[in-house]
């Protein structure tokens, strides 16, 4: 299939920082506003000229979805007794290496083993396996009432109707293990264990059909459209209900769609869904990894690093889903979270009671919103100092969607150190001296040298080896100093939200926008902004856009 | 598969008593596995199978990360504190290599400087481009686009080229060995993993003994399993599923799904093994814990090392990769009163010499590995004699990012391939450092004849170190 490509100059120019390194005066920083000229321009339902959308590839169920959907298929005893792959993450998320990484033997032998044992724990607990009864069986190597049960499981746990190849072959495997063990169920556990493993349950399969409304489209067949929407929305397999919906045809329209996400993002477990991806996005996962020097930092301990995780995501989680608020909250809360480990961490009074309780943030600290959060001041650190480099790069990358060059080849990566060198901004002077370093170092480390009033562990500190920190900074040349003021300038930055869809989309995808798929994720962006910010929108306005509904073909 | 049991099945025909097979039900029909070679298999001198096969051979591919100190940081043409002044055998010791030669395996190591690692140059990032040493492939860079950096390997590792050769012949191809934690994930499996059968297949490894152990030694099919040959058929229908879906998908997921397959068949055949008749250690205490935030870094990689030297003598798998500290990674040498993060040491000049004293840290934790198979007695020789050791890191110093003049040590006889005692062997030409990798590829497949790709093709050894 041809299509025209829809590449505007903007983004040619927006592509260039990315190749070309960050020289020509902060180019990389005007990304996000390259973007926003496009936006006038967007359709949500796309125009004659619409951009080509990337060929869909298999993709593997990220470990928490392989067992979450293990529990609603087979109940929380199997769920408990599966065990997982490593998930291996590409440009910063599990989700994209899911969709390139092909799996190993060690993977398959965790499959194998995590299918044995859930089935047989599903077996074991009484009333797990009703849903796929449907006859009694009237011999052990009853074939009839085998092929209803695969039937049953089968269009469940593979998300679609099996055909009648897949039906002879499971069943079979069914009642040869029947008649070998003198017993139905041992046949049942064999079909569950079996389909576990197969590809048809361990990669979410995308193919896609032509659109009848205009043939040069392709969009996801309903049941796929229902897997993607729950495996994004909830974390798990469809439930039986989204899939009957599906072959009603109710997801074959925006309306269908929309409604169905309206109604998921709702469901409880979207909320932890989504704590899952802002644990991604945030890095906060890394936190239980992170080690510190306990010399420089005592106190640090496992225990006060997760602490520190649920501080942020409890923030996070407070804004979207209790108070429904704007999500750029995120960046500028004048309150937090914190238990007594993290309370006596930041040096202010718990306030009693028993776990995280919510707290006014301590004055005259410049905190505020997830700037200040020890969590990200820890894990954007090293072991002994802070990292202004690193926290720097965190924000252009992560939450502006910038991307870093490498630092070119050749270069001698040594900062000063010694005693004439006080303070990490008078190491860090050397980047900015020279003109290679300095195109890419000025608009990384500025962000982080105005949270240098946060030590390597987030505690707030006024002085470094003597001297007095300078914290005042700018992102891309506007000034700021402390983590509320760099919060505020990054909720007035049109990247910021826009970085917040494209990260929603790469995670619910598994591939980094191409270009093509650009103004159909700015129309999304268009959207979130006009709802206020309120995250939940934008879940379900990703969901019901093309960008989410059809799909590229996969190349022969 | 079945193919490359076969020359297992003609020695387990020469009237071997049936318990010393690792025996089990493959394609439906009754196979041997490669036999584990007691001494009662060993002919009169113990320098072969009674039969004529040639004892084992076996390669590790050994990793430290973000290279060496620099002799003086001022000229960095002086080069690295590392590989001795004066070549062939007999080569002076340096502080570096003293951890070798105090644990008496110094005769075995022939030290490689001066090489260039082509396959580095055409794609240039720091780490990422000393990683492709161990593949001799340009790693492959992912757009980005405004996300994350992200690489992975541009082809198989040495280990992996080696494990697909003659990795059927064992109850694991190979196995993938990791003792600090403190790697880098977030740049993409260049960075994070060692072992890379392609560039969709890095290979995690495992950096608990007890999961090492449990890998080993303790997941083999009990004889009597009812269970086995539904689980075995359950994997074929798992296979027809596969080949199915692949007629409906494009190439790369074709592709994919051809590695699916394999590693389906890999785990078919493990089943259908019985254990191999030898002594299993015992389940080791270690679990690679940090106590009070340090990693108990000595007692993992002793552990490690042992339980290697154990599955190589019971012949469990004969191909494996020790990341011993990661890409990038951050460990603290904590017991040498050191409190930052390995890499940024490494590129602070003021600490150089204490990037020095990690390195011989280092080299003393090699050397451990060295010793346990040099320890481990096989017939008339030993492991260290049937073995191939490489020694590598992702760039010559933190402070350079050279890919010029890597660390590089090739350990071992190779089952003679390789001379002995060892030399100090310095390119005088800047050669291609995939001719290293393809005279530790021919070790254990004398037939090789190439390694690497594009720029970092080889087809010429290092006939230097080669007997």
């Amino acid at each position: 299939m041809s299509r025209v490509r829809h590449i505007s100059l903007d983004l040619i120019l927006i592509l260039i920082p990315a190749i070309a390194g960050c020289q020509g005066g902060g180019q990389a920083a005007t990304f996000g506003e390259s973007f926003d000229d496009e936006a006038a321009d967007a359709d949500a339902d796309g125009g004659l000229d619409e951009g080509a959308y990337a060929e869909p590839r298999l993709r593997i169920l990220l470990g928490r979805q392989y067992v979450a959907a293990v529990g609603d298929l087979l109940g929380p005893q199997a769920a408990q007794v599966a065990s997982v792959r490593a998930d291996v993450a590409l440009n910063g998320f599990d989700a994209i290496g899911a969709a390139q990484i092909a799996l190993t033997s060690q993977d398959i032998d965790i499959y194998e083993q995590s299918a044995g044992a859930v089935a047989a724990a599903a077996l074991a607990t009484p009333g797990a396996l009703d849903a796929y009864r449907s006859c009694v069986p009237q011999e052990p190597g009853d074939l009839e009432c085998m092929r209803s049960f695969t039937a049953a499981f089968g269009s469940l746990a593979w998300r679609r109707t099996l055909d009648e190849s897949e039906l002879t072959r499971w069943s079979e495997v069914g009642v040869t293990a029947a008649l070998d063990f003198g017993e139905f169920d041992k046949g049942v556990e064999f079909v569950i264990a079996g389909m576990l493993q197969s590809p048809n349950f361990l990669y979410q399969v995308e193919i896609g059909e032509p659109d009848l409304d205009n043939p040069t489209l392709r969009r996801l067949t309903g049941p796929e459209v229902a897997t993607r929407m729950s495996f994004f929305l909830l974390d798990t397999t469809p439930s039986r209900e989204l899939l009957d919906a599906a072959a009603a045809g109710e997801l074959d329209t925006v309306e269908g769609v929309r409604a169905w996400a309206e109604s998921m993002v709702l469901d409880p477990r979207a909320r932890f869904a989504f704590d899952n991806f802002f644990e991604e996005v945030l890095y906060l996962r890394k936190l239980d990894e992170t080690a510190k020097d306990v010399g420089t930092y005592p106190g640090w301990s496992p225990y006060l690093a997760d602490s520190m995780r649920v501080e942020t995501i409890a923030l996070v989680d407070d804004v979207i889903w209790i108070e429904d608020g704007d999500y750029r909250d995120i960046l500028t809360a004048d309150y937090t979270f914190v238990n007594e480990a993290l309370a006596s961490h930041y040096g202010i009074a718990y306030p009693g009671g028993t776990g995280f309780q919510k707290v006014t943030l301590p004055p005259g600290e410049k905190r505020g919103g997830i700037f200040g959060h020890a969590s990200l001041l820890s894990l954007l650190a090293h072991v002994s100092s802070t990292s202004p480099t690193l926290r720097g790069k965190f924000v252009q990358e992560r939450m502006m969607c910038t991307s870093i060059p490498p630092p070119p080849p050749g270069v001698v990566t040594d900062l000063p150190s010694g005693a004439e060198y006080k303070t990490m901004r008078e190491r860090l002077a050397g980047h900015q001296d020279q003109e290679l370093c300095a195109s890419c170092h000025s608009i990384m480390d500025p962000p982080g040298l105005g949270l240098e009033n946060y030590d390597g562990v987030g505690r707030f500190r006024t002085m470094e080896n003597g001297v007095v920190i300078d914290t005042k900074s700018d992102l891309d040349g506007e000034p700021f100093d402390g983590a509320a003021e760099l919060g505020g300038l990054l909720r007035e930055r049109s990247k910021f939200s826009l970085c917040t869809i494209l990260n929603l989309y790469r995670h619910a995808t598994g591939h980094v926008e191409q270009p093509g798929e650009i103004d159909r994720l700015i129309a999304v962006d268009e959207s979130f902004i006009a709802a206020e910010y309120r995250f939940k929108s934008a879940l379900v306005e990703l969901v019901a856009s093309k960008a989410f509904r059809f799909v590229g073909e996969q190349d022969q | 598969m079945t193919t490359r049991l076969t020359t297992s099945i003609r020695v387990a025909g020469r009237g071997m008593n049936r318990r010393t097979l690792l025996r089990g039900l493959v394609g439906g029909s009754l196979v041997a596995l490669a036999l584990p070679p007691l001494e009662a298999m060993l002919n009169s001198n113990g320098t072969a199978l009674a039969n004529g096969t040639p004892l084992p051979r076996r390669m590790i591919t050994w990793f430290f990360g973000n290279g060496c100190a620099l002799k003086d940081v001022n000229n960095l043409d002086a080069g690295l504190r590392f590989a001795p002044n004066g070549q062939g055998a007999n080569y002076d010791v340096t502080p570096q290599l003293a951890p070798l030669q105090t644990a008496g395996v110094l005769d075995y190591c022939h030290v490689l400087s001066g090489f260039d690692i082509k396959a580095a140059s055409e794609h240039r990032r720091g780490h990422h481009d000393g990683c492709t040493f161990f593949s001799g492939h340009p790693f492959i860079e992912l757009p980005a686009d405004g996300a994350n950096y992200s690489s992975k390997f541009g082809g198989p590792t040495i280990d992996q080229v080696a494990a697909n050769a003659i990795g059927g012949q064992t109850f694991l191809p190979s196995i993938q060995l990791q003792v600090s934690k403190r790697i880098v994930g977030s740049e993409g499996p260049t960075l994070q993993y060692l072992s890379h059968k392609g560039p969709d297949q890095p290979l995690p490894q495992t950096a608990n003994p007890q999961d090492a152990w449990t890998k080993l030694f303790a997941s083999f099919t009990a004889e009597d399993d009812p269970a086995t040959p539904h689980r075995l058929a359950a994997l074929d229908a798992v296979r027809e599923d596969a080949k199915a879906l692949q007629m409906r998908v494009g190439s790369a997921d074709q592709q994919r799904l051809e590695a699916h397959l394999e590693s389906v068949a890999q785990i078919r055949s493990q089943i259908a093994a019985l254990a191999p008749m030898c002594t299993t250690p015992g389940l080791p205490g270690e679990t690679n814990g940090d106590i009070d935030g340090n990693e108990p870094i000595v007692a993992v990689n002793n552990v490690m090392c042992d339980l290697l030297a154990l599955a190589f003598s019971c012949d469990i798998t004969r191909i494996a990769s020790i990341q011993f500290t990661g890409s990038v990674g951050y460990t603290v040498f904590n017991e040498l009163g050191l409190n930052m993060g390995h890499h940024d040491m490494t590129h602070d000049a003021l600490r150089n010499d204490d990037v020095d004293a990690a390195t011989i840290y280092t080299m003393e934790r090699f050397a451990y590995l060295l010793a346990a198979l040099r320890n481990t007695p096989e017939g008339a020789d030993n492991l260290l004699d049937s073995a191939c050791v490489l020694l590598g890191s992702d760039a010559a110093a933190g402070l350079t990012h050279s890919t010029y003049d890597q660390p590089c040590i090739v350990a071992g006889r190779g089952g003679g391939v390789l001379k002995y005692p060892g030399i100090h062997y310095r390119s005088p030409t800047s050669e291609n450092a995939s001719n290293i990798l393809l005279s530790v590829l021919q070790t254990v497949c004398p037939e090789a004849t190439e390694a690497g790709g594009t720029l970092g093709y080889s087809n010429t050894p290092v006939t230097q170190i080669m007997a």
